[in-house]
């Protein structure tokens, strides 16, 4: 199996969790982009020392993960290419900010060092966020939910098809590498010769089943609004979740809880 | 049903459809063969509305022109040579939904409706497979399916056959006997379409060359031969 095709099971692999039936799944696309949003402006917003604030959101993703019956793990192995991108961002913090701010065991702690594990730790839950959010959600049905939001029709198609048509291009660089391989044998990756009539070969094949695609969608009706997708099952229930992470966000974010907590154990 | 006008079609200066004139009756069942490059796709795409060709078509007395896309449409359900292209929704049963909810059926008659269609085809173990996990025969029963669900009042096939394993062929056959819809097949598959049509029309060249019982047209290898075809094997005497 080549990484083509690797890569192409594992976006149908997506396909399957959002179709799985949990407590999670069963709740409506729009309560969940709304958590979603609302949980990645909270993390956003904690300063870049307040590592100890930050620690209490992570029950989110944790907590979601669990009900979702998916193992964390998945998300770590999924999200594997783009995690060290997200735990690079402030590698050079250390450098800059060598003010000591915290002392553990007589060790001093500089700003430098918080705020680049402050900066780790919210993009990691951020991309957590977001998987759980496409891992229990399927796409159509955010696609139903930004329109219903009025988000413009072509983002909205855009987006789908984006979404559709990359498996349609890994299935053809899948095809096509194998073809490749298979009349050069002992070579490693394709030679850079081939790239040109490659390239051009993959974009014409992709377009050509791109445009099949499509076709068979207007023929059924499609005019880049989402119907068919799965309606809000159980608003209210939906909504009270919403709103109860919602409030456990602003709580969060309002009161030191690790310190609280600290306090009365004091 | 199905009204051809004088209809023709050029691929910039390349003639593809030169004056093809005929006519589908409700019910009929008809078989539309020719060699590679006929313009037997290119006929179809052309009722569906994909390709602007010069001529009329009428299907079901609306002419096929923008403003009447979406009823034309509605009347003609197309099957894809390539079933990959026809499945685009993660499971078979969100597939079948997919046009006649786009259509303003309710989910929940739509939901009906694949069930009766699921049935009809003998795939209702399929219903919630994912696409990607379903074999070639599989993909294109449901691919049958997501056309039957939208209750179209005529089919289009193009190359309905094609990768099928002969049991899987055999069970196409059935099905598609026992759909009591106006159908249009495309084939190179003549066995087929002997079993499965009563009339054929013969394009060559873009042309309508011949046009009849397709228990006659099928039988004169004169004509076959000639316009790069061969009798079905099925007609073919055995080697002694």
């Amino acid at each position: 199996m080549n990484q083509a095709e690797r890569a192409c099971q594992e976006l149908q692999a997506m396909d399957e969790l959002a179709a799985k039936s949990s407590l999670i799944h069963r709740i409506g696309a729009g309560s969940k982009l709304l958590v979603t949003i609302l949980y990645i402006v909270t993390v956003v917003s904690f300063s870049k020392y307040d590592i100890f604030g930050l620690f209490v959101m992570v029950l989110y993703p944790v907590i979601g993960y669990q009900f979702a019956l998916i193992p964390v793990r998945t998300c770590f192995y999924k999200l594997r290419v783009v995690m060290p991108l997200v735990c690079a961002v402030g590698l050079l913090n250390p450098f800059f900010d060598k003010q000591i701010i915290l002392t553990i065991g007589g060790v001093g702690v500089s700003g430098g060092v918080i705020s680049m594990l402050t900066l780790m730790m919210k993009g990691v839950f951020c991309l957590m966020a977001s998987f759980l959010l496409i891992a229990t959600t399927s796409i159509e049905s955010i696609c139903a939910v930004l329109r219903r939001i009025h988000c413009p029709k072509i983002l909205t198609s855009l987006l789908l098809l984006t979404f559709r048509y990359v498996s349609v291009l890994l299935e053809e660089v899948s095809v096509m590498t194998q073809a490749y391989h298979l009349r050069a044998p002992g070579q490693k990756g394709i030679h850079i010769s081939a790239w040109g009539s490659f390239l051009g070969q993959l974009l014409l094949r992709s377009m050509d089943r791109a445009t099949a695609l499509y076709e068979s969608m207007e023929l059924r009706g499609f005019h880049g609004e989402f119907y068919y997708a799965a309606g809000e099952k159980g608003a209210r229930y939906s909504w009270l979740y919403a709103l109860g992470w919602a409030a456990l966000f602003a709580l969060a974010r309002l009161v030191n809880l690790p310190a609280l907590l600290g306090t009365l154990f004091a | 049903m199905l009204q051809f006008e004088h209809v023709s079609f050029s691929y910039r200066d390349a003639p593809v459809l030169q004056d093809v004139s005929f006519f589908v009756d409700a019910g009929e069942r008809v078989g539309l063969i020719g060699a590679n490059g006929a313009g037997k796709s290119t006929l179809m795409k052309t009722a569906l509305g994909l390709l602007t060709c010069d001529g009329t078509i009428t299907v079901d007395g609306v002419v096929v022109q923008p403003k009447n896309l979406p009823t034309v449409r509605q009347a003609l359900g197309y099957v894809l040579q390539d079933s990959d292209n026809q499945l685009f929704m993660p499971t078979v049963l969100e597939d079948m939904i997919f046009g006649p909810i786009n259509y303003g059926v309710p989910r929940a008659q739509a939901e009906e409706r694949a069930d009766a269609v699921l049935q009809q085809l003998g795939i209702s173990h399929l219903k919630h497979r994912h696409n990607h996990s379903l074999s070639g025969g599989e993909k294109r029963l449901a691919a049958i399916a997501t056309i039957l669900t939208m209750e179209p009042k005529a089919m289009l096939m193009d190359e309905p056959s094609t990768a099928l394993d002969p049991k899987n062929r055999r069970r196409l056959i059935h099905t598609l006997n026992a759909m009591h819809v106006t159908k249009l097949i495309a084939s190179h598959d003549l066995d087929l379409v002997l079993e499965t049509c009563d009339r054929v029309i013969l394009l060559s060249h873009g042309q309508v060359v011949a046009d009849g019982k397709a228990k006659e047209i099928l039988r004169d290898k004169a004509l076959l031969e000639a316009n790069d075809l061969e009798l079905p094997f099925c007609l073919t005497e055995p080697p002694k």
